[in-house]
This record gives C-alpha cells, sequence and structure tokens, in this order.
C-alpha cells in the first residue's frame, strides 16, 4: 500500500512552545489512521500543517504525493478536511452553504450531491436555515456533509463525532468504514479513545507535541488490553480505572 | 465585578496586542499624542482664517464621532454583535457561564470601553494640545475645559449609540421610532422656542460657556442612554428559525463570469442579512460624509477659493476605501481555511466585493454635485474619488492584509497609511485647485494600486492569522 500521508521531522513552535515537535509518520491508502492525545497535545496542530492551514517551522510533509508546505491550495482541493472548531458561514442557509462549497470546489451536480447528505445525515429540514440558527449537532452534520460533497480519496478529521448523538454517531462511524472500505483513507484525529478502538486500523499517539507510539490497534488489542488502558500508559498516567 | 472590569481590560489590550505586538500598539496613543501636538502648533495660523469656535465645534463633533464608532458595531446587527462576542469568546459574552446578570457585564463592558478608549484616543489628544500649548497659546484652564468636554463629546456618541443599538435588538421598528419622534420633537422645540440649537451637543456647550447647570445637562444626556441602553440590553437571542429560500445559487449564478463570484456572492448575502450593509452605510459612510460636507462648507466661508466638490470627492475615497473593511470585518477567515483557497483568492473576492460597492463612493460625489451645484466638477470629482478609493484601499489591502479595522492601531500601519496617502491626496486636491481637469490624472493612481495589490498577494500568503 502506498503511503497517501507522509510527515518528516514536521514541527511547529510559537514561541517557546513546540506545539508538534519533529513528528515522523506515514498514513497507508486504505487505512483508518486514528491520531489520540491529551488535550493540548499538537492533535489539532499536527492536522493544520498536514491541510497546508499553518506552515510548519521544520521538517516537510507530502499528501497524496503532494508538498503540503509548497501547494497547500493543490493538497486542500484533492482532500476533505472537518475542522475542530471552526463553523459553517452565519449567514448563509445550510443548502446555500453546500451550494458555495460546491462552487469553490467545482463539483459536478453538487445540489443532488447535498441533497443525498441531508437526507443521509437527516436534518433535510433544516437546509432552508441560517446556519448561526442551527443547532451545534446540525452544524457538525454541515461540516460533515461539505468535508465528503466532493468524494474526496482523503478525509482528515478532527473530533468529528463530539457533538453527535448516539445514533448519528453509529450513522457516521458507519459511513467512515465504508469510505474506507470503498478505498478512501481518513485520517481522524479524537481523544475519544472508544470511538478510535471500534474503527481505527491504526493509531498514533501524540504527546506534548512528541510522537510517542504508533501501530496496529489490533497489535494493542492482542495484548488483552483497551485502548484506553494502553493510552494511559504511554502518556504516562497509569492504569485506566 | 472589579476583578471583570480589570479581566476586560486586559481582554481588550491583548486582543489588539496579540495582533501586532506589545509595543506597535501601545505607541498608537504616542502617534495620536504627536499628530495632535503638530497640529497644534498650527492654531496660531489656522485661528487667522477660521473662526475658533468653528474649530472647537469640528474637533468636538469629531470626538462625537469617534464615540459613535467605538460603539457602533453594535448597530450593525444584534446577529453581528452576536457572531463577534460568541466567535472571539470575550468576556461580555459570559453570561451563561459566570454568576453575572448579562445586565452587569454589559455595564461593565460600557465602563470598559470608555477607559480603554478614553485612554487610547483622548488622553493622546489632551496630552497633544497641552504639550503645544507654549506655541499655540492656548492657556492651561482652556486646555482643561476641552479635556472634559472632548471626553463628554466622545461619551456621548458612545451613550447615543450604545442606546440605539440596544433598541435596534429589540426591535428595528421601536429604533425608528424613537429616531422619528427625536426628529419631530427636536424640530417643534425649535420652531416653536427660542432654543439655543447649540443645545442639542451639550459637550461642545459646555465648552462655549462653562456652567455647572450645562454640566449636569450634558452628563445627564450621557447617562440616561447609558442606563438606558443597560436596562433595556439584551443577548438572548431567541432561535427565530426563519426559513430562507437559496438566493446564494441565483447570485453567484449571476456573479459566475467573476473568478470570485461564489465568495462575492456569499459576501453580499452576509452584508445584507447581517444587517451591516445598512448600518455601515449610514454610521461608518453617509454619517462621517455628512459631517466632511458641513465642515467644507463651513470652510468655504472663510476660504471661498476652497473647492468644495473635488475635496469632498478626495475625502469621499478615501472614506469609500474603508468599504474594504465591511467585507472584511465580521467575516471569519477561519471558514475558508480548509477550503481550496489561499490568502490571495480572499484579498482578491474581498477587493471584487469592494468594487461592487464602489456606486456607493458615486453616489456621494453625486449629491454633493447636486448640493454645491457644481455639475461641470461631477466627471473629474468622480474619478478622482474612485481612484483615490482604489489606492487607498490598496494601500490598506498590502498593510493589513484581510484585517484592516484591527490591524489599523498599529502604531506603524497607521503611520505608513498617513505617509502613503495624505501626501497624494493634498497633492491631488492641490493640483485640481490649479485646473480642475487635473483631477483626471487621479486614474494615475490605479497602477501603485495595481502594484500594492500584486505586492499584499505575495506578503500576505504565508502570514498566519494570531488571532480569531
Amino acid at each position: 500500500m502506498a503511503a497517501v500521508i507522509s510527515a518528516s521531522m514536521l514541527s511547529k513552535h510559537y514561541g517557546d512552545l513546540k506545539a508538534v515537535d519533529q513528528v515522523s509518520l506515514e498514513v497507508e491508502e486504505g487505512s483508518l489512521f486514528g491520531l489520540l492525545g491529551p488535550n493540548g497535545s499538537g492533535k489539532t496542530t499536527m492536522i493544520r500543517m498536514l491541510t497546508g492551514q499553518v506552515r510548519p517551522t521544520s521538517g516537510s510533509g507530502s499528501v497524496l504525493g503532494i508538498d503540503v508546505i509548497a501547494h497547500p491550495v493543490r493538497v486542500r482541493q484533492q482532500i476533505g478536511i472537518i475542522p475542530e472548531q471552526e463553523a459553517p458561514p452565519s449567514f448563509l442557509t445550510a443548502e446555500e452553504y453546500l451550494a458555495f462549497v460546491g462552487k469553490v470546489r467545482n463539483i459536478p451536480a453538487a445540489k443532488e450531491k447535498a441533497d443525498w447528505w441531508f437526507e443521509f445525515l437527516e436534518f433535510p429540514e433544516k437546509r432552508d436555515v441560517l446556519c448561526k440558527d442551527l443547532s451545534r449537532g446540525t452544524r457538525q452534520k454541515l461540516m460533515f456533509a461539505q468535508a465528503f460533497l466532493h468524494h474526496p480519496v482523503l478525509a482528515l478529521i478532527d473530533e468529528p463525532l463530539i457533538n453527535f448523538d448516539p445514533v448519528m454517531q453509529k450513522t457516521v462511524k458507519g459511513y467512515l468504514k465504508e469510505f474506507v472500505r470503498d478505498g478512501g483513507t481518513v485520517f481522524l484525529s479524537t481523544h475519544i479513545l472508544e470511538i478510535a478502538e471500534e474503527i481505527c486500523s491504526e493509531v498514533a499517539i501524540i504527546h506534548h507535541g512528541r510522537l510517542v507510539h504508533t501501530g496496529p490497534v489490533a497489535g494493542i488489542l492482542g495484548q488483552q488490553k483497551h485502548l484506553a488502558d494502553f493510552f494511559l500508559e504511554v502518556v504516562g498516567k497509569g492504569t485506566h480505572a | 465585578m472589579r476583578e471583570l472590569f480589570c479581566a476586560m481590560m486586559k481582554e481588550e489590550w491583548r486582543l489588539h496586542a496579540t495582533m501586532f505586538g506589545s509595543l506597535s500598539f501601545a505607541l498608537f496613543p504616542v502617534l495620536i499624542g504627536a499628530i495632535t501636538f503638530m497640529g497644534s502648533l498650527i492654531l496660531p495660523f489656522l485661528g487667522e482664517i477660521i473662526p475658533g469656535q468653528t474649530l472647537s465645534f469640528l474637533v468636538h463633533a469629531q470626538f462625537l464621532l469617534l464615540g459613535v464608532m467605538v460603539g457602533g458595531f453594535g448597530l450593525l446587527g444584534q446577529e453581528v454583535m452576536n457572531r463577534r462576542f460568541g466567535q472571539a469568546s470575550l468576556l461580555a459574552y459570559s453570561s451563561r457561564t459566570l454568576p453575572l446578570s448579562d445586565r452587569s457585564i454589559f455595564a461593565v463592558f460600557v465602563v470598559k470601553d470608555t477607559v480603554y478608549y478614553v485612554i487610547l484616543w483622548v488622553l493622546p489628544f489632551i496630552a497633544g494640545i497641552t504639550l503645544a500649548a507654549p506655541w499655540s497659546g492656548l492657556s492651561l484652564p482652556f486646555i482643561g475645559t476641552i479635556a472634559l468636554t472632548l471626553t463628554l463629546s466622545f461619551l456621548t456618541g458612545l451613550a447615543a449609540i450604545f442606546l440605539l443599538s440596544t433598541l435596534y435588538a429589540r426591535s428595528m421598528l421601536l429604533l425608528a421610532g424613537v429616531l422619528a419622534a427625536g426628529a419631530l420633537l427636536s424640530a417643534l422645540l425649535l420652531a416653536t422656542t427660542n432654543l439655543d440649537p447649540v443645545l442639542f451637543f451639550p459637550p461642545y456647550a459646555l465648552s462655549r460657556s462653562f456652567t455647572f447647570p450645562l454640566l449636569l445637562y450634558s452628563l445627564t444626556v450621557i447617562a440616561v442612554p447609558f442606563a438606558l441602553a443597560i436596562l433595556f440590553m439584551t443577548t438572548e437571542f431567541p432561535g427565530r428559525e426563519k426559513h430562507i429560500p437559496d438566493r446564494f445559487s441565483p447570485l453567484a449564478g449571476r456573479l459566475g463570469r467573476l473568478r470570485s463570484g461564489p465568495m462575492v456572492a456569499k459576501d453580499l448575502l452576509d452584508l445584507r442579512r447581517s444587517g451591516g450593509l445598512v448600518g455601515q452605510t449610514l454610521f461608518s459612510f453617509a454619517l462621517p460624509l455628512a459631517l466632511i460636507w458641513v465642515t467644507l462648507v463651513v470652510l468655504a466661508r472663510v476660504l471661498p477659493d476652497t473647492l468644495i466638490l473635488i475635496t469632498f470627492a478626495g475625502v469621499a475615497g478615501i472614506i469609500g476605501a474603508t468599504i474594504y473593511t465591511w467585507v472584511t470585518e465580521f467575516d471569519s477567515i477561519a471558514t475558508y481555511t480548509f477550503l481550496p483557497l489561499g490568502t490571495p483568492d480572499l484579498i482578491r473576492s474581498k477587493l471584487t466585493s469592494f468594487l461592487l460597492l464602489q456606486p456607493l463612493t458615486m453616489l456621494a460625489v453625486l449629491a454633493g454635485a447636486i448640493a454645491s451645484g457644481e455639475y461641470g466638477s461631477f466627471l473629474p470629482a468622480a474619478v478622482l474619488a474612485l481612484s483615490v478609493s482604489v489606492y487607498a484601499a490598496s494601500v490598506m489591502v498590502w498593510l493589513t492584509g484581510l484585517w484592516p479595522a484591527v490591524m489599523v492601531y498599529d502604531v506603524r500601519v497607521l503611520a505608513a497609511s498617513m505617509l502613503l496617502i495624505g501626501p497624494v491626496l493634498l497633492g491631488l486636491i492641490g493640483a485640481a485647485s490649479i485646473s480642475v481637469l487635473y483631477a483626471f490624472g487621479s486614474a494615475l493612481l490605479l497602477v501603485p494600486a495595481f502594484l500594492f495589490i500584486q505586492w499584499s498577494y505575495r506578503r500576505w500568503e504565508t502570514w498566519e492569522k494570531a488571532f480569531y
């Protein structure tokens, strides 16, 4: 399998703060890769560097074979991104926002694709409501839809399930598994370890900006351990209660 | 409450200091003081051509306007107020998490705005005048009086705008009703009594003749709107779930030939739906221009050679350039960073939106031509206004990228923009005073404007926004 994401000694420093420090990793095509870490460990910064939203202080990275530092817009053209915090624009309706994304990404038949997402994520009645009036969960559905609207081969998603109820979490997890079965690749950042254990094939753990573990989830579960226990051992917090 | 006040002051300071460094921001009041100092030095000469009372009125009016502008964001619409506070996570929006009521937080917010901006703008102005006193001939008691009355002017603008924005947040109709009633009452008073019109602007009246009843009246005009604003303010924006048909797709289709069509369509919908277009046009465009017009008419009485329309067009161009801030100020750039768009794409789209709104500048010049009767000068004046507007906006883009409204407080940005725009504007008005036709020469400004825009693409492409 070819590597669709490749990072080599990637670092991002903000003054004295080393948000990410010399991280190297590779993500293979067709995997559901989980980047795990405590709050403030550097997960979001890592995703932002890999999607060309921030420039690394040092190191290099390529996504789908494209140098992310030299060609960040080309990278974003190819992939889908769900950012951790950003919400859709307040004064467009949900339908208008997906039309906007469709235009910016030059997606053919964007309206039909948007219609499918409204039905699939069960919010067709909200399509003509301004984004500012949508609930947090509905906005998250919209952000999910925009990331996959153009059928990318790779999606980098930051805490995509955090605002969903259990029913919607199940729907979305099912979609991600199917997406990977169909040949797509997902790079998922989360600190909800149960989700990572359930759907990820491989995980990396980042702590204080440094990569402290990388390997298949099956290997961890094979040691009769839950991912949560393993995670707590790795980040030095003892055994999970 | 003291802790909240201190925290809000720190928050406001850090918001500005984070953007362009503590030192640059700390030097901003120094620059204001220096400009005032130099301006005060020419007072003896200026006083010979413009009556002192007129100058005093203009300065008081400017401080009133400053208060309006500082407090004005609230009038841009409750949604925008909500959006600004919500996205920035400011303390002003923390009533949901702190054991404090909305009103008490808003009251502290008002006090914070007052103290913060008096320190930032009013005190440096007074310091500049005071330092120049030995040369300007202004007496210290007079300076003491105008220190008070200018502060009151600023607060009058701030209080009025807070009240109006509170009314607007409650109901557009209520705001319109109060404004109409106020205008009607004023007209009635003027028509039926011998009321001195200057009393409608109490701080200025106080600067003309200081009396304690007048001081009390002036303070009341500030305290009552503040109190009403605090009493009736609301941050509860009920989830009125309006269902709106898709306006984006047809608009983006009409703008399809433009490279930035979808972004421009989004900008235009954003401005209309947020209430920003009406608010900004009224308070950031029409009001300052009306004030400039009055100033020029006054000036023309003492300087008959003043080219009212050409000068007005030049200033209209500068104010027209601030339309660029309308399309950038309340748009969260973060919402684009995960799309395949680079900073140059965003700058290009914002400039396109800016150009599409330039008919407003043309309308202002047309109104000036009609009011002055200088129809023959309309065409060169219009070319001048548009060229100056595009040039000033390009300088703004080069200096501030996508964040003009906040980066203007960087002393280097302010100084650079004044140096790059001020002499050019004066030169053009000077040339037009020889022959109005020279105003057509302003079209040459489009060349440096083009270059500034090209440079700005490169300059801001790799710049990372350190704020929300």
